[in-house]
């Protein structure tokens, strides 16, 4: 008997590596929203050293590949830490990180694009600090980044494709499993190519559609 | 354990001839996804709705597929149907390919935003639309879309790491080699990770050079 032909089996395999793709895909952005939205505020705050610090750091990740990233967190770590770390955590930690950069980026010149009148006529209205990003720069820059983290989600959704490569069986490595076994890379590479590209379109459309929401209170009604 | 950057000192010269390898694959793919991009760009702004639709669905697959995928496609994609090339020759194609798409949106952009004014005195100068396009559209486009398109290519270095997984040995390819012969990988992805921002920083201090020089006559006057 031969093993090289398609079973439905093979659906349930895709399905997992979906799955997987995804569920890491959600979990690395939320945390990457969370601490780019973190380090946005520290740069905000102008803290000493940690702004500094933040910035190298966030320019570091944005431009270096994040395949060395994750051969880094996966064998470095592991060889100078002494510290056990398995394909997904070295996920995680990279995805996350390198999501955190971005977010940082856009954080940044989302609270750039406030007009500094504003921040200085809250101020005079005895604002504190604190209360001055949270009622007067939140919500505007919170506007005017969804489009390009919309942009930036879609984007890491691709990139979640090179953890295959350090071993967490996700979408891109049940490719190559099926890939293997079946020797039939155009149909096993055009499935798995469309399934991402759906995705994709699902988190473009889902952010189109939550974009236009914010919007709407600004759009024109009419006369 | 001591971080030590002396036992790579070594490998330095296989690492040199991994990151001239890395250059060859970028420049040569740049190349190649200029020259598609144009086309695609040509197509995209052309007067024929069904040959706008075909090259919108070639930008919109490829920018939403993720690299690697498709890397994977050509490389066991295309010996299945009787070509057989090396890995770097795949790459550069697959790197073109994934570049032309966004190339194109670049081009495209650049073709968009030329003043109706220009074409049409070019129309009334007697020019053929074939000319007009050649002599007058393309060097204006390309002109003024030297810095996206410098983006372009720091993209296409960073991605270019993912061709180590095609068994070709370029930067991050020979520091996997490094890493599993010193067992020493957190010093060399350390390593790397700096080498590829340096890199990228520099290509992007030569592009504002050369943005700047393509359009001085654009600038305004100092004072």
């Amino acid at each position: 008997m031969r093993f090289t032909d398609f079973t439905s089996y093979d659906l349930v395999l895709l399905a997992q590596g979906l799955a997987t793709t995804i569920g890491l895909f959600l979990a690395t952005s939320l945390i990457g929203l969370a601490i780019g939205a973190l380090w946005a505020v520290i740069r905000f705050y102008r803290v000493p050293v940690l702004t500094q610090l933040v910035a190298f750091l966030a320019e570091i990740l944005k431009n270096s590949p994040v395949l060395v990233q994750l051969f880094l967190v996966f064998f470095g770590f592991p060889a100078f830490f002494k510290v056990n770390v398995t394909p997904v955590e070295a996920a995680v930690i990279t995805l996350s990180a390198n999501t955190a950069a971005f977010v940082y980026v856009i954080g940044v010149s989302a609270i750039e694009s406030i007009a500094r009148e504003q921040v200085e006529a809250a101020r005079v209205f005895g604002l504190t600090r604190w209360q001055v990003l949270r009622h007067v720069i939140a919500p505007q820059a919170a506007a005017f980044s969804v489009g390009p983290l919309v942009a930036l989600l879609v984007n890491q959704l691709q990139v979640t494709s090179l953890i295959s490569v350090i071993g967490v069986v996700d979408l891109t490595k049940i490719g190559n499993i099926l890939n293997l076994r079946t020797l039939k890379p155009f149909i096993v590479w055009s499935v798995v190519g469309l399934l991402y590209y759906l995705a994709a379109k699902l988190v473009a459309t889902l952010g189109a559609r939550f974009e236009d929401r914010l919007r709407a209170h600004s759009a024109f009604r009419g006369l | 354990m001591r971080f030590d950057l002396t036992i790579l000192a070594p490998h330095i010269g296989f690492l040199a001839e991994g990151a001239l390898l890395t250059v060859q694959a970028c420049i040569l793919s740049l190349i190649g996804s200029v020259i598609l991009g144009m086309l695609v760009a040509i197509a995209r702004t052309s007067a024929a709705g069904w040959v706008r639709r075909l090259a919108f669905v070639y930008v919109d697959l490829f920018r939403n597929i993720p690299f690697i995928v498709q890397l994977f496609f050509f490389y066991y994609g295309l010996p299945e149907i009787g070509i057989y090339i090396d890995a770097f020759t795949t790459g550069v194609i697959a790197l073109s390919i994934a570049g032309g798409a966004y190339a194109s949106d670049v081009i495209r952009s650049g073709i968009l935003a030329i003043d109706n004014g220009i074409l049409e005195a070019a129309e009334v100068s007697g020019l053929s639309k074939r000319k007009t396009f050649t002599r007058i559209v393309l060097p204006i486009a390309l002109r003024t879309s030297v810095r996206p398109l410098g983006s372009v290519l720091i993209n296409m270095i960073l991605t270019s790491s993912i061709l180590s997984t095609i068994t070709l040995n370029e930067l991050t390819g020979s520091a996997k080699i490094v890493a599993s012969d010193t067992f020493r990988p957190f010093e060399i992805y350390v390593v790397l990770l700096v080498v590829y921002a340096a890199l990228t920083w520099l290509v992007s201090l030569g592009i504002g050079l050369l943005h700047r020089r393509l359009n001085r006559d654009m600038l305004e006057p100092v004072g």
